[in-house]
């Protein structure tokens, strides 16, 4: 192997690193070829040749060596883009661009996000669907502080610096779904609404929300094609954007409220942001919330109801300590209204998440979560639960006909049939996507639900002490 | 709080925000429904937010669950009517259009329950069927369950409303909509006397659709103007529907593949489905010859058919037959510019010598065609020499009547079917079953074609009986306000009436309906020539008769002999001759001689009788002047008594003979008018 090393040492920095492609290439190649199935390992040589020749990290400090110009680095760029987009084996892309991007907790690390950062975004301008494959791979893999720092570089290229090329990002949608569902999910972990800095530029939430709005589905696409036997690394990004995205819709009202101030106490006022973005965020609470409708519908489908929490309770307390805390930031008689439209929104992405089954939460832990928080009306009326009495008029309920509630055992003339043929037509032609559905490692509440009030099949009923508590909403 | 509490107060929140914050509307509502899954006011107002922004496919969607969730709400009811209301008609407003996609994307199990439900809530028997035959159309399957339900409905509304005609927006629906449904539906099992009774339906619908008449029918209502003999622009209604769907195309064949259908799943004899009309009835005719030898089932089995496909042939020959003898019958003909036909006996010899009309015996029945009475070039039709013996001929004029083979072909195929259908006694007593439920008596233009295949067929006396029904089925009218049509067949009658009563010889009857008809302002300018004909031909007979001598008729038989000059001019020398040998002439005591020579307008003939006067001419007295005094008076006015009855006649003559240029039709109708009296009183 050191062979090798010196005959690269002898050679100009960009056709040693090409050599280190081809070779992983060939052994990597061969050894799946050799074990299918079974992901190859790296040895310890190849991994040093990629960070030495690759990434360029000296491991040897007595021999200086020349480092490759920014122009060679575009051409090595070039040359990556086209391998992964010649390279017609999916399995073999997934494994170079692991060998070549997995992070292995040393010093190179920083020098292999330099380089992946130029590579998704050239990938984006030029849309190289392998290459944003690769890195949806990656997104899921990766612990978050990463998975942000991806994201913030690609929202620095396309949102910051070139205002304009933001389209590049955002017809990537059509190319890679899986790519941008996760970019979703980086983004919210990046922006949330904490400080200014930590609010979404107005352009990258036009983007997101238009991508949403076109298909909710997205939202859902990495958590419906996650492998069965696929276990999530520590600190990776959550499995779906919809917290994030919550955390946005929820706060948003907040944060602007808190941006006009102190743009009034700097004597001008930001008008930019301010108007469409509030629609945006309207729209988006929408879509967060009919996400939660179709995920109840794959939950039924999956017989997971009930025991899978795609929400996890602990992230909605941090969203409702976090709330809590602005509001107190605020003066509630300047902002009731936004206030009030903040607490809207958590009591009605929290109802409807407990009700389709995304979030596993009981009433009474919900009224110990949200007890800080100021009245409003619907939040009270979701902590204290539906009036349980007779039924209603004279319509008789039939659950097992309610589509939202109970999806059913598709029949040809039930609509839910065409629900759900739509809810993954889209990306089933998508060779990457292959669904093997159920995440039994998922989910801490599994496998046994501990809130057996929960019952999938009663879902109006979610408990059954709601008749004794006493507190309703004030109107 | 009650549950309805919480529920009004969701959904007044998505209220008031739905026009500035749709989303947050529906995010309220979301929620809502979430909370309250059994509630309907939620779902309703979820549906409303989609209807109002006519998003298609998720109004479609909330529109299912709130069918299947809460069939019973009035509301729901109140918005699928206005849904199926939009899907009936054909509408092409966006809105329309937009509940029309809403429909489209539901599951078809519910559009047809939505539809049976529709159905349910309608109370009007025809907007019920248009709901119904929607679910028929949509789902074939249906047919099977609800088709004869459907179909036994609407003859019973047709029943208990009572209509008079067989045209009535019941029997529309039923048969242009209903029945190709139920009779193409092969998974429907239909006993043969079903299908046949439902066909009779059909036929009497469809026939009554095309002879329906120009808007006599209180029925068929005219939009357009009421002037008469408006033509094609004619638009027409029929009471309770569109005047789209009022519109039947193509009445006939429609007819024809019913019939065509009816008769295959029928198992009739011989049936191909054949859509030609003589290849019907040549195999009925076929048909017919077995029928002494069966008996029984077959037998009735065997009627039937010959009985339907017969009526129909009759029928449809007979229609084409009259819409071009008397276009003006019918609507959707344009009566301008079309003459109406007549068929009358031939007077064609009305000219020849009175030896030869007596030398012949019998008249050679010949029937003429003739348009309004003109005389025709001949041509011969000769299509029945196998019949009862004589050798009848329609003759023609190729040139004024376009089609005339055609017409008379449907005339033949008419009277075949008739014949056939009373070749039986079965198929009689079949028919006349139809006939009686149809009610043929009453249709006028059927009676034409009767009277006019009796009238063909020799038949005089029953024609004149005929002829009198027909007139009972004329629409009354008074005097101020004829009809052209009504006129015309009043006018065709008489002269069918004459010419029978001339074929009679019964002459004097034969002046008496032409005088009437003369009487009636003579619109038609053809059919004065052809009752002057029919007048000389009476008057010839009488005038030259050898029993004795009546210088009335020979005076009337000279008037006559004017028309058509110089034909008659064979007749007219005999009638000299005849003068000459009697060596006078007298006309009738009353009659003046004047007036008489006022009905000359052939100098030739002026001339002769001043000649006979003359010595060479034989000095014929001519007492043409049997009212001296009267005529003495008058003339004292102007000229003066010393003023000779020699020199009256030289200056009736000079004036005369100053007035030749005067209108030959115009004098000779004067002097059947002027002369009633006399003319009918110089027959005995």
């Amino acid at each position: 192997m050191s062979d090798i090393r010196h005959a690269l040492l002898r050679r100009d920095p960009l056709s040693a690193a090409k050599e280190v492609l081809y070779h992983l290439d060939i052994s990597l190649g061969s050894a799946l070829q050799n074990a299918p199935g079974a992901t190859p390992g790296l040895d310890k040589n190849t991994v040093d040749l990629v960070e030495e020749f690759i990434f360029q990290v000296p491991k040897d400090r007595s021999v200086q060596r020349k480092r490759m110009s920014c122009v060679q680095e575009l051409q090595l760029l070039e040359i990556m883009c086209s391998y992964f987009q010649e390279q017609s084996k999916d399995a073999i892309r997934q494994v170079i661009f692991s060998a070549l991007f997995g992070l292995q907790g040393n010093k190179a690390d920083e020098s292999r996000m330099a380089m992946l950062g130029k590579l998704v975004s050239m990938a984006v301008a030029v849309c190289r669907v392998s290459i944003l494959e690769c890195a949806a791979t990656w997104l899921q893999r990766s612990h978050s502080a990463w998975c942000v720092r991806l994201a913030r570089v690609l929202v620095d290229d396309y949102c910051t610096l070139v205002p304009c090329s933001i389209s590049n990002l955002q017809n990537i949608c059509s190319a890679s779904p899986r790519f941008c569902c996760q970019l979703i999910t980086a983004v919210t972990a990046l922006y949330d609404l904490s400080s200014d800095e930590l609010t979404p530029p107005p352009a990258l939430l036009e983007m997101v929300v238009g991508w949403i709005t076109e298909d909710p589905r997205l939202l859902l696409l990495t958590f419906i094609n996650m492998p069965l036997t696929s276990s999530l690394p520590i600190g990776c990004l959550e499995v779906t954007p919809l917290m994030g995205l919550l955390r946005w819709c929820v706060k948003a009202p907040l944060a602007h409220q808190r941006g006009r101030k102190q743009s009034l106490t700097n004597g001008h006022v930001e008008t930019e942001k301010v108007p469409g973005c509030e629609e945006l965020y309207s729209k988006l609470h929408l879509s967060v919330l009919q996400v939660f409708l179709m995920l109840q519908v794959h939950l039924t489908e999956q017989n997971l109801l009930g025991r899978l929490g795609v929400l996890q309770a602990e992230s909605v307390a941090t969203l409702v300590e976090e709330l809590g805390r602005s509001v107190d930031e605020l003066n509630p008689l300047h902002a009731a209204n936004q206030i009030q439209l903040a607490l809207d929104r958590l009591a009605q992405a929290l109802q409807v998440a407990m009700a389709t089954g995304a979030l596993l939460c009981t009433r009474e832990d919900l009224r110990t979560l949200c007890s800080r928080l100021p009245h409003n009306n619907l939040l009270q009326l979701v902590m204290s639960g539906p009036v349980v009495q007779p039924p209603p008029h004279s319509a008789p309920f039939q659950p097992s006909l309610y589509p939202y509630i109970h999806p059913a055992r598709p029949s040809p003339l039930s609509p839910h049939a065409t629900h759900q043929a739509a809810l993954s037509s889209p990306h089933a032609a998508h060779p990457a996507l292959s669904p093997l559905p159920t995440h039994p490692a998922l989910s801490p509440h599994c496998p046994l639900p501990p809130h057996t009030a929960h019952s999938p099949l009663t879902p109006h009923a979610f408990h059954p002490a709601a008749m004794a508590f006493p507190y309703r909403p004030i109107r | 709080m009650s549950a309805q509490g919480d529920c009004d107060f969701l959904v007044k929140r998505a209220r008031e925000l739905v026009t500035e914050d749709p989303w947050a509307a529906k995010a309220w509502l979301i929620t809502a429904r979430t909370l309250y899954p059994t509630d309907f006011s939620i779902q309703y107002e979820m549906y409303i937010i989609e209807r109002n922004a006519e998003r298609t496919s998720s109004a479609g969607r909330l529109l299912y669950d709130i069918f299947i969730n809460f069939p019973d709400q009035p509301v729901v009811w109140r918005e699928i009517t206005v849904i199926t209301a939009a899907l009936r008609n054909d509408s092409q407003d966006k809105h329309a259009l937009f509940l029309k996609g809403v429909f489209e994307t539901l599951p078809g199990q519910v559009q047809c329950q939505m539809l049976l439900k529709a159905t349910e809530q309608c109370f009007n028997t025809l907007e019920k069927a248009e709901m119904l035959l929607l679910l028929l159309k949509r789902f074939p399957e249906s047919v099977v369950q609800h088709g004869v339900s459907l179909g036994e409905s609407l003859l019973e509304a047709e029943n208990v409303e009572d209509l008079d005609t067989p045209v009535n927006c019941f029997r529309k629906l039923f048969v242009c909509d209903v029945l190709p449904l139920i009779i193409n539906n092969m998974e429907m099992r239909l006993p043969a006397s079903l299908l046949h009774k439902y066909m009779h339906k059909a036929a009497e619908f469809y026939i009554g659709y095309v002879t329906r008449g120009p808007g006599a029918d209180t029925q068929i209502q005219l939009t357009g103007l009421k002037s008469p003999g408006m033509g094609r622009g004619q638009r027409y209604v029929i009471d309770g529907l569109s005047e789209k769907s009022s519109v039947v195309t193509e009445p006939w064949e429609r007819l024809l593949e019913i019939v065509g259908v009816v008769g295959a799943r029928c198992e009739w004899q011989g049936e191909k489905g054949s859509r030609y009309v003589c290849e019907l009835l040549q195999r009925v005719k076929e048909l017919c010859r077995y029928l002494p030898g069966l008996e029984g089932e077959t037998l009735s089995r065997c009627c039937s058919q010959i009985v339907t496909c017969s009526t129909l042939v009759l029928f449809r020959s007979a229609h084409h037959y009259i819409s071009t003898v008397q276009p003006s019958l019918f609507q959707g003909h344009n009566a301008l510019g079309v003459t109406p036909w007549v068929l009358l006996e031939d007077l064609s010899s009305v000219f020849n010598d009175v030896e030869m009309d007596r030398s012949s015996g019998k008249h050679a029945h010949k029937k003429r065609k003739l348009a309004d009475g003109r005389e025709k070039p001949m041509s011969s039709d000769d299509e029945d020499a196998l019949g009862k013996g004589r050798g009848r001929h329609i003759l023609v004029n190729k040139v004024e009547m376009p089609g005339w083979a055609e017409t008379l072909e449907h005339f033949r195929t008419a009277r075949e079917s008739w014949d056939l259908l009373h070749s039986h006694d079965a198929l009689e007593s079949e028919f006349n079953k139809i006939c009686m439920a149809w009610k043929t008596e009453s249709w006028l233009w059927f009676r034409i074609f009767l009277t006019d295949m009796i009238i063909y067929q020799g038949h005089y006396r029953k024609a004149l009986s005929s002829l009198v029904q027909l007139s009972a089925l004329q629409p009354q009218q008074n005097q101020n306000s004829l009809s052209a049509t009504s006129n015309l067949e009043t006018h065709r009658a008489l002269i069918q009436q004459a010419s029978c009563h001339y074929a009679l010889g019964e002459h004097r009857l034969i002046i008496v309906k032409l005088l009437y008809k003369m009487l009636i302002p003579c619109t038609s300018k053809d059919v004065l020539p052809f009752c002057l004909q029919l007048m000389l031909a009476c008057f010839k007979l009488r005038a030259f008769s050898d029993s004795g001598r009546d210088d009335l008729a020979l005076g009337h038989v000279i008037v006559l002999l004017q028309h058509d000059w110089p034909q008659g001019e064979a007749l007219f020398l005999k009638a000299v001759d005849r003068i000459c040998e009697q060596g006078s002439f007298q006309y009738e005591n009353f009659f003046n001689y004047w007036a008489w020579m006022a009905y000359f307008t052939y100098i030739d003939m002026l001339e002769e009788f001043a000649y006979l006067r003359t010595t060479e001419g034989g000095r014929v007295q001519l007492e043409l002047l049997p009212n001296q005094g009267m005529l003495i008076k008058h003339h004292t006015v102007t000229r003066g008594i010393t003023k000779g009855v020699k020199e009256d006649f030289r200056l009736a003559m000079e004036r005369q003979v100053s007035r030749c240029g005067e209108n030959l039709l115009n004098v000779l109708h004067r002097f059947c008018i002027n002369e009633k009296i006399i003319l009918i009183q110089s027959l005995p």
